[in-house]
């Protein structure tokens, strides 16, 4: 087994060992997978739906050049700017010049998995500047130094106790500010809001970009992210470079499955849109009484192109609602901590070695069953299976599976490819069966296949296999 | 030496000559809806209604500026609320509302926000202890009981995102059955303005342990006058 594989068999083995953890997973997965599969079943045209919104994403990453170009053409001719990073490095560094150069000493930010991804908070604070994560989710796990176990929901992985041990910890919390959760919730929205009005910058993700507007879509149930991108003088937004559609009638196409998928919920909150900063007329009573002064988007690639040109490239049609996580068997055991990268769950275990490369992240691949439950989730219908496969495929070519595997498999095709072989091979694999067995099961199996019974039961295969009972049935009825 | 946008651009026309994307059926990427003749205005009004107040949202039915300026201000001292910041009169298309709030005791703060950084802070700042912000829309959607609010002189953003209670007065004829109609029948509406947001019930929250939460950020009180 590799370095990976072991740590990622032990933060699994955590994981399971965490009974508050199962508990939380259960109830959380379960109420946002039964809310889409409400919001969908009350949708007239579900099916429709979902391949309009596929024929959106399909359609922008087709031409993905051209659109990103028109894209820049737009942002600019409202007043805005559009910068391009290649890595996180690059990213990291574009950034932390805007807000030095500005004088920037506090920035207020709504969820981003973009930011995550390329650890904007770390690089901003060395920068001397202060980051406040305003999504409640993602300002607990600031507060608790953690990291989200969710796309959606961050912090599914803490109890309301959780919570108020860090408020009144961390920032002073009363036991009455503490006493439930709407109390909570009040009380972070009291400390938030002196973070929104002293704010230099707000940096926001960026769901979905529209090409022929240059406008940029961010949706929030709590607001934030509109007081982020509205209030403070200077707007940041980071957006992975396959975050595009082309028109704004594809981007209401997405909109019609985004929250469904995510939350159950027929539209979030708010869907807010912004094209270029503020607007200026030639008096005042011409112009914008508010908003940002000053727009930057900054464009990530950091592996993202390169995937483009792989078998993975279909991953980048996704549009990061989480529903592939909620229905997914083995997140829903695990949680997202336990994949070990920024994006956990059956689209993790495709960005993330997709991003990284196969090297370091392919065990994410194996821990799959590949049910097809994320396929028939999908707002966009990635074939998330076959995306599993080709990591696997990615990670065999690579010489990455076990020296015993490796040996066993083409012994196998020998001796599947030859009838004879095969039929003599499964009789004497039956015998074995019966003397390892105990109750009808095959719980523990000797030296190298050991590794495959930890984790599995078989049940002990017929004493006649399909083919001689087939026969034989052929054979009394003539 | 070509620069990073050149090198990303060059990158990904160079995988798009071998990505290996699924053949897709190429229909018009629009929306999987056939527009159809729209609803009564009075089928509108109760869906949007229903939607609204599924969402935690309140819905008054009125008509004239008197009637409309009795509702608000019931709600402001509901909400203990002595001042409100606003669109412009034209803006809200209720000619006559902010001299009738105004003769009801209820006074309009009118601001316009410096570039001036420091000005900026201590200019959000003064806004922040206001209870109540008024806006006009632009469509009102029947599908998920949303408000199109789009930015523009006289209209700013933060009516509807400052204050705790939010309160919007919309023709009952601005009402649509959908976001996807609504830009079918104006396809630049989205960049109409340097923000267009949908805004469908007052802010919430679940992140923690699931338990729905109002109020987190944005107004924790959202109205709707729909005037006759």
């Amino acid at each position: 087994m590799t370095e990976g594989a072991l740590a990622f068999h032990r933060r699994i083995d955590a994981a399971l060992a965490d009974a508050g953890l199962r508990a939380a997973l259960a109830l959380t997965t379960a109420r946002l997978a039964g809310g889409r599969a409400g919001a969908f079943g009350a949708l007239p045209d579900a099916e429709p739906s979902r391949d309009a919104a596929r024929r959106a994403r399909a359609a922008a990453v087709a031409r993905l050049d051209t659109h990103l170009e028109q894209f820049e053409r737009a942002v600019t001719a409202h007043g805005g700017s559009v910068h391009w990073a290649e890595t996180a490095a690059d990213a990291r560094r574009i950034v932390t010049t805007i807000a030095r150069e500005r004088g920037i000493r506090l920035a207020v930010k709504s969820k981003s998995m973009a930011t995550e991804e390329v650890e904007l908070n770390a690089a901003l604070e060395q920068a001397g500047v202060r980051v406040v994560e305003t999504d409640l989710g993602e300002f607990v796990v600031q507060l608790g130094d953690d990291r989200p176990s969710h796309i959606i929901t961050p912090i599914i992985h803490r109890s309301r106790q959780d919570v108020a041990a860090l408020f009144r910890e961390k920032l002073g919390a009363t036991p009455e500010e503490v006493a439930d959760i709407p109390a909570m919730t009040a009380f972070a929205r009291r400390t938030l809001r002196t973070e929104f009005l002293q704010a230099g910058m707000g940096i926001s993700g960026v769901n979905l970009a529209v090409a022929d507007t240059g406008s940029i879509c961010i949706v929030t149930n709590e607001g934030n992210g509109r007081l982020t991108t509205s209030v403070p003088r200077v707007h940041v937004a980071l957006m992975g470079l396959e975050r595009i559609v082309a028109t704004a009638a594809d981007l209401t196409a997405v909109l019609r499955v985004l929250a469904r998928s995510a939350t159950g919920q027929v539209s979030s909150v708010y869907t807010n849109i912004v094209t270029g900063p503020r607007r200026r007329g030639s008096v005042a009573a011409e112009g914008d009484a508010d908003g940002p002064d000053e727009l930057h988007i900054v464009i990530l690639d950091n592996g993202r192109s390169r995937m483009l040109g792989s078998d993975l490239a279909e991953i980048l049609y996704c549009v990061r609602c989480g529903a592939c996580l909620n229905v997914c068997p083995v997140y829903r055991a695990i949680g997202g901590h336990a994949y070990g990268g920024v994006y956990p769950g059956p689209v993790g275990s495709v960005v993330m070695p997709g991003l990284h490369g196969v090297d370091a992240w392919a065990e994410l691949a194996q821990a799959s069953s590949l049910c097809g439950a994320c396929r028939d989730a999908c707002p966009v219908k990635i074939d998330l299976p076959r995306l599993l496969l080709a990591v696997r495929q990615q990670a065999a070519a690579r010489r990455l599976s076990p020296l015993w595997l490796r040996a066993a498999l083409p012994l196998y095709a020998a001796v599947a490819t030859r009838p004879r072989v095969y039929r003599w091979a499964g009789r004497a694999a039956a015998r074995l069966a019966a003397l390892v067995q105990h109750d009808g099961w095959i719980r523990r199996l000797p030296g190298p296949l050991a590794a495959w019974t930890d984790s599995r039961d078989f049940p002990v295969p017929a004493a006649r296999s399909f083919l001689e009972a087939h026969l034989a049935r052929k054979g009394g009825a003539r | 030496m070509t620069s990073p946008r050149d090198r990303i651009l060059g990158s990904i026309r160079d995988s798009l000559l071998r990505a290996q994307l699924p053949a897709e059926h190429h229909g018009p990427a629009a929306g999987p809806e056939i527009p159809v003749a729209t609803p009564a205005t009075e089928a509108l009004a109760a869906q949007f209604s229903a939607a609204l107040t599924a969402l935690a949202g309140h819905v008054h039915r009125a008509s004239g500026a008197a009637g409309a300026a009795d509702i608000i201000v019931g709600i402001a001292r509901e909400n203990r609320a002595a001042a409100f910041i606003s669109w412009d009169e034209a803006a809200i298309e209720c000619p006559g509302l902010l001299a009738a709030l105004a003769a009801r005791g209820l006074s309009r703060v009118t601001y316009d926000v410096s570039s001036d950084a420091g000005r900026r802070l201590s200019e959000v700042d003064a806004l922040a202890g206001i209870g109540l912000g008024i806006t006009g829309a632009h469509a009102a959607l029947a599908e998920n009981g949303g408000l199109v609010l789009v930015s523009g002189p006289g209209r700013g953003r933060l009516p509807s995102i400052l204050p705790p209670v939010h309160v919007a007065v919309v023709a009952e004829r601005r009402l649509r059955p959908s976001l996807a109609d609504l830009v079918r029948e104006e396809p630049r509406l989205l960049a109409g303005g340097s923000n267009v947001v949908i805004v469908a019930g007052p802010s919430r929250t679940a992140d923690i342990e699931m338990t729905l939460t109002h109020g987190v950020h944005g107004p924790k009180h959202l109205h709707v006058v729909l005037m006759a």
